[in-house]
């Protein structure tokens, strides 16, 4: 990350000090403590339960496995939610970001009647909401509860992530519209030639934190989906996980280790989480740069 | 009589001025028609149904036809002791989190920053971010397999007493600090970068008067780095106590389990659980619920007027 370049230390790069020793020590443990969870999931998920209940602290699979994967995936349910989660993506996103940019780009332009209005109007939802019973009885009447569009529903507008776009807009040059009004273009040709050319990178970064949003997104469903057809990724994982884990607790009590006759308990769980934070895993590291940028343009204008 | 008729003519060449300027933005209303539908509708829809909190709720009459009864349900909910011990329990969490959280992402950042091996430094700070863009369910769903009596962290205590093991996930004394350990793996990498932007924003200058001045590493960071990025660290801080009266419903929601439901009872939590695990009262429940939104609007309205008066730009731009 280009930010945090310091000029400073590069001219004394030849001597390592102590210091730089015991800070480097502090980061790579920090680090370690944060990667050894995700790697010890990824382990247990490739492992047999034999090989686990064998294992004295750390483990490595010597012979790697796909049984919980298949025990899984034999499981309808992950593929239902993987559906259902792709399906509120390709309905929410394209929403979410035409309502997002076209009413960013609206309420940016300088000068027209009732623009601190609006801005304020859509502010307050910041400060202040209804909360989920009355959202609750509000999709019930609309007839969306049990149907994926309650989820979409929801939460379509961000107004942080409209806030941020909206300073796209405002930091865009004047000089740029108004020269291409003097070549005679109309509002419409202007917004479509020359503004969403030119607010690609902003969508792109919105793009992602809806996405990543949208993924992660549990509780709205939770709430207005009752059928299991229906039920989202996480709430899958949820239920995998989550929901069995006092059994797992009362089964282990006293200190000797029962598993699941059929499966590997720990083998499908892990499994399960694998695949639930698989693409956010993929893409992130590539991406890294794009989310640090939306959040640096947040931060330095709201 | 003659002024009378001249004023007139203001007015309305006013009035065709004003309709002249929101004709010529017609295409601004037009772009703010699709988000202010979303808005009036999904935002302030929701809002109309807090008169709920003033009514007694008759399913069969609807939010509309249920019949007022004023403050009653208020009344309820003043006297409910669970209520008052979820808002304590709030507070003190929150408190906490202001003590060992907060500083976390600014340490994080000091040290980040004064990282020489600069590869290093960029795979650690991407490991750090990692998790802020997981949810908390997948995340709960990780230290909970971490934690769990065959975990890793078990299996290491156990090859240091010899077989004993440490309950970490029903244990009350665990909860809270269990908290504030998660929130920082989870988000402390992400906080940092906000606290980096700052100290990248610092002149160069003063580091190399000081290098001149033959300062030491500690001497700068504590009389340039530390001082440069102060007002960050206030306006961050003021911005935490707006939300005292929330924060964590995912992360309590996911890490709690029935044997640690009496230190986990957040407001958030309380609320949850008088809405979907009791009997439901739905009038009740948005009684609590609105008054939960209204002390969270005022908070958010004081740390902006004192995010404001720290010289940013505050919340509300």
């Amino acid at each position: 990350m280009e930010v945090i370049n310091k000029p400073i230390n590069r001219r004394r790069l030849n001597h390592v000090k102590v210091s730089d020793v015991v800070i480097a020590a502090i980061l790579i443990i920090w680090g370690l403590v944060v990667l050894l969870p995700f790697i010890n999931v990824v382990m247990i998920s490739f492992t047999t339960e034999a090989e686990y209940a064998s294992t004295k602290v750390f483990l490595f699979p010597k012979r790697p496995t796909l049984a919980s994967y298949q025990q899984l995936l034999a499981d309808k349910r992950i593929a239902t939610g993987y559906k259902n989660t792709l399906t509120v993506l390709l309905m929410g996103i394209p929403l979410s970001l035409f309502c997002t940019a076209s009413f960013a780009y609206g309420s940016s332009r300088p000068n027209f009647p009732g623009r601190k209005f609006f801005f304020y109007f859509v502010l307050f939802t910041m400060l202040f909401s209804g909360g989920i019973i009355p959202m609750y009885m509000l999709m019930k009447e609309l007839g969306l509860t049990n149907t994926l569009w309650s989820v979409v529903l929801a939460s379509t507008v961000s107004t942080f992530y409209m806030i941020i776009m909206r300073n796209f807009f405002t930091g865009l040059p004047d000089s740029l519209i108004e020269s291409a009004k003097l070549d005679g273009a109309g509002d419409w040709l202007i917004l479509w030639r020359i503004i969403l050319p030119l607010s690609m990178p902003i969508m792109a970064t919105i793009t992602l934190f809806y996405t990543v949003d949208r993924w992660n997104e549990w509780y709205n469903a939770m709430i207005f989906l009752q059928k299991g057809s229906l039920q989202t990724l996480q709430l899958v994982l949820r239920s995998i996980v989550l929901e069995s884990r006092v059994d797992s607790i009362v089964v282990s009590e006293g200190g000797s280790i029962m598993y699941d006759k059929q499966n590997f308990t720990m083998g499908l769980k892990t499994a399960a989480i694998i695949i639930t934070m698989l693409p956010v895993m993929l893409v992130f590291p590539f991406l890294q740069k794009h989310f640090v940028k939306g959040v640096l343009v947040g931060a330095i204008k709201s | 009589m003659k002024t009378a008729h001249a004023a007139q003519v203001t007015v309305s060449r006013r009035h065709t001025s004003l309709w002249a300027a929101i004709w010529k933005n017609r295409i601004v209303y037009t772009l703010l028609i699709p988000g202010l539908v979303w808005y009036v509708i999904f935002a302030y829809g929701p809002m109309g149904g807090l008169v709920l909190a003033f009514k007694r709720y008759r399913a069969n009459l609807g939010i509309w036809g249920s019949p007022w009864i004023g403050m009653q349900n208020f009344q309820y909910v003043f006297v409910d002791a669970a209520f008052y011990k979820s808002v304590i329990k709030t507070l003190t969490i929150n408190i906490g989190r202001m003590v060992f959280q907060f500083p976390m992402p600014i340490i994080l950042a000091l040290l980040l920053n004064e990282m020489r091996f600069t590869k290093l430094k960029r795979s650690i700070q991407t490991v750090l971010t990692f998790p802020h863009f997981l949810s908390w369910v997948v995340v709960a769903s990780i230290i909970i397999n971490l934690l769990a009596y065959n975990g890793l962290v078990n299996n290491i205590i156990k090859l240091f007493t010899g077989g004993t093991i440490f309950n970490f996930l029903g244990n009350t004394q665990v909860f809270i600090p269990m908290l504030y350990v998660t929130e920082v793996w989870k988000n402390a990498g992400w906080s940092a970068i906000v606290y980096l932007a700052a100290i990248s924003g610092i002149n160069t200058d003063q580091y190399e008067a000081a290098e001149i001045d033959g300062a030491s590493r500690f001497q700068k960071l504590f009389s340039i780095t530390l001082p440069n990025i102060t007002p960050t660290i206030i306006v961050m801080f003021i911005l935490a106590m707006g939300g005292l009266m929330s924060t964590g419903f995912d992360q309590v929601f996911n890490l709690s389990n029935p044997a640690v439901r009496d230190v986990a009872e957040t407001l958030d939590m309380y609320i949850y659980r008088i809405t979907f695990l009791s009997p439901p009262n739905f009038a009740f429940s948005t009684a609590v619920s609105l008054f939960r939104s209204i002390v969270n609007m005022v908070l958010l309205l004081l740390a902006d007027r004192g995010a404001k008066m720290m010289g940013s730009d505050g919340l509300l731009g």
